[in-house]
């Protein structure tokens, strides 16, 4: 079982009109985490755990967390064209690539864009799909003192706040918000012409799905998994939206078996 | 000093345990609430206020655009001004204003009027606001696109009034190959154009160097004062000298025979518009990117935490609400007059679920008794 005791380092990226921040730690094969509405800005736990077996690199997408807004990256369209800039600047081949709710949308288009860029895909409760009887909870809409019961199963194990919020953490949390609005809000945290290109994808494919998510149903998860070949679809039982927060060790086990087995297959070929 | 007879039509219908129920009489409230008896009433009633107001002698009348909301019945407020144009005969006839950051379509704006300038024989003012929060929600517009395209718009709007030939206009929100709107607007260049400003520093120097009409919103004195005095430097520093007229002052404002009679008879409707009708919560009125980082930390650090915790006594100590006889209104307004150092005063009388009846002698009140002096 890996530790947690890996820890991350961030650095800043120059690229296109502005600075990218990307934590990065562990040694092994490369993986590319893309978090989702939250998560910019920390090396949590799951990262940690992943980079016992990898080398886990966590950028900021523009406009999160310590990254720049870019102007150039309005939308999924230009963060796909972002992530493949950035991927080239590093090195990164064919990393496995794996996204959070928004950054897995994120990575399923850099999937479809790139198939042969792309390693693995592990999809975490992914929006992207636009499946309108079966609504993503409008996460803009919810009051903030209710944000702890949409993304976690059991609020109690949010990891409590220090004290009260300070304006500093109300803004830094408004421009994630604000960055999220920017490539979410119209159409709602979906791309209607993905569905029809998911054959794209080449590589082998994980989606995990959180069998508490409030935010996103579970036919979301389904359809991804039917319409990306081989796909595979796991649920974790007892678990919110913000998965890997709230159940690091079952959700890195999860993903660290499917990269396991899809490491090894490419070894034996 | 002059004086515009403002209105927000509010559906004056909603239940006394409103708050209780509902978050916000604004996006959620279902119309199933919505009565259209009441509804014909309340818009006849609500332009016979605004054509008094006119024969009162007001300089000004006043109509807005709300969206999804029972705090005003104005989806379109340039058919309530079309509707008052060939009724009324001096005020000028003021749109504040169009929210041109949801429209879609900003030339139907200018078309619009265009149309209501001609109507109205020359009296229109347009107003421009960005809508508020929930009707980025309503319209299904991306909030952080909104100054983007308020921008874009007026920028649009006003080229289309002042160009003589068919023009293309590209701009990163709107594409139009033809602009060539007919009619054009009878006032040269354009009418006279007025924009709220909440405090915003960029909105505060956008509005002074276009040299157009700083109107407030409902706040605290002390934060009205600031943006004023922001406007006024912002004038400055363009090398403008303000006109006290092109600073707008706006109040609901009460007046009875007595001072003991006004509060009586103003605080159930202040408390109807302050604690019903303004009801909502940080997530519909801030929706992501619809402010700045500047003006989101001049928020937070002004100390403000909304009306909703507010009492008729706290709003009136603040100057958020004007309420009294004629001799204490008139103090009450030279004193704000002279610390704000505004020239233009935009008037809700009409507040909240006030009786017409009242409403009409407040008016009558305020025309005969208060205008004068303070002209």
């Amino acid at each position: 079982m890996p530790d947690a005791t890996t820890q991350g380092t961030a650095e800043r990226l120059a690229l296109g009109g502005g600075e990218i921040s990307i934590r990065s730690g562990g040694d092994g094969p490369p993986l590319l985490f893309l978090h989702g509405g939250g998560g910019a800005g920390q090396w949590q736990p799951a990262h940690a755990l992943l980079a016992a077996s990898h080398r886990v690199i966590a950028p900021d997408h523009p406009g999160f967390g310590e990254s720049d807004e870019l102007p150039e990256v309005e939308g999924v369209d230009d963060l796909v064209y972002h992530y493949l800039d950035v991927m080239d600047r590093l090195g990164l081949e064919r990393p496995a690539i794996v996204g959070h709710s928004f950054g897995g949308w994120v990575a399923a288009e850099i999937a479809v864009h790139s198939p042969e860029r792309v390693g693995a895909l592990v999809l975490l409760s992914p929006v992207g799909l636009r499946l309108p009887e079966h609504p993503i909870t409008d996460v803009f809409f919810v009051p903030p003192p209710e944000i702890p019961a949409m993304i976690f199963h059991d609020p109690s194990k949010l990891p409590a706040p220090d004290g009260p919020p300070d304006a500093d953490m109300l803004l830094a949390i408004y421009r994630d918000s604000t960055a999220l609005a920017r490539y979410t809000w119209s159409p709602f945290m979906a791309n209607p012409k993905l569905e029809r290109r998911l054959h794209r994808i080449a590589s082998p494919t994980l989606v995990v799905w959180a069998e508490g998510d409030r935010v996103v149903p579970r036919e979301h998860a389904e359809r991804y998994a039917e319409l990306i070949a081989g796909a595979r679809l796991q649920t974790i039982p007892e678990c919110g939206h913000a998965l890997q927060l709230e159940r690091p060790e079952e959700v890195v086990a999860v993903i660290g078996d499917f990269l396991a087995e899809v490491e090894a297959e490419a070894v034996a070929r | 000093m002059k004086f515009t007879y403002f209105h927000l039509m509010p559906y004056a219908g909603l239940p006394d345990d409103f708050e209780k129920r509902f978050s916000s009489p604004s996006l959620t409230y279902p119309n199933g609430y919505f009565d259209p008896e009441l509804g014909v009433e309340l818009y006849h009633r609500y332009l016979d206020e605004l054509e008094l107001a006119d024969e009162l002698g007001f300089d000004g009348i006043a109509v807005n655009e709300h969206h999804q909301s029972a705090y005003g019945l104005m989806p379109s407020p340039n058919l309530m001004a079309a509707a008052l144009a060939r009724r009324t005969s001096n005020a000028r006839l003021m749109v504040l204003g169009n929210a041109i950051g949801i429209r879609g379509n900003p030339l139907r704006v200018a078309e619009e009027i265009a149309m209501l300038d001609h109507l109205s024989r020359g009296r229109v003012v347009s107003g421009f606001v960005r809508g508020i929060g929930w009707e980025y929600f309503a319209h299904s517009v991306n909030p952080t696109r909104s100054r983007a395209r308020f921008e874009e718009a007026h920028d649009l709007i006003i080229k289309a009034w002042t160009t003589r030939e068919p023009f293309q206009w590209v701009s990163p929100n709107y594409e139009f190959r033809y602009v060539n709107v007919w009619p054009r607007p009878l006032q040269q260049p354009h009418p006279p154009i007025y924009i709220p400003g909440a405090g915003s520093t960029e909105t505060m120097r956008w509005v002074a160097q276009h040299q157009y009409s700083y109107m407030s919103v409902y706040a605290p004195s002390s934060l009205t004062k600031r943006w004023f005095d922001g406007y006024r430097s912002a004038s400055e520093e363009a090398g403008i000298d303000p006109d006290p007229e092109k600073i707008v002052f706006s109040v609901p404002l009460y007046v009875a025979e007595t001072d003991e009679l006004a509060h009586a008879q103003a605080r159930g409707p202040v408390e109807w518009l302050f604690h019903k009708g303004l009801k909502q919560g940080f997530e519909i009125i801030f929706p992501p990117g619809y402010m700045t980082p500047g003006s989101m930390r001049g928020m937070l650090s002004s100390g403000f935490a909304g009306f909703e915790n507010m009492s008729y006594e706290d709003l009136l100590r603040e100057h958020i609400v004007i309420a009294g006889s004629p001799d204490t209104v008139g103090e009450t307004l030279e004193q704000l007059r002279d610390t704000l150092g505004f020239g233009s005063m935009n008037v809700l009388m009409c507040i909240g679920d006030m009786p017409h009846e009242r409403v009409v002698s407040s008016m009558e009140l305020f025309a005969g008794k208060v205008m004068p002096a303070l002209r």
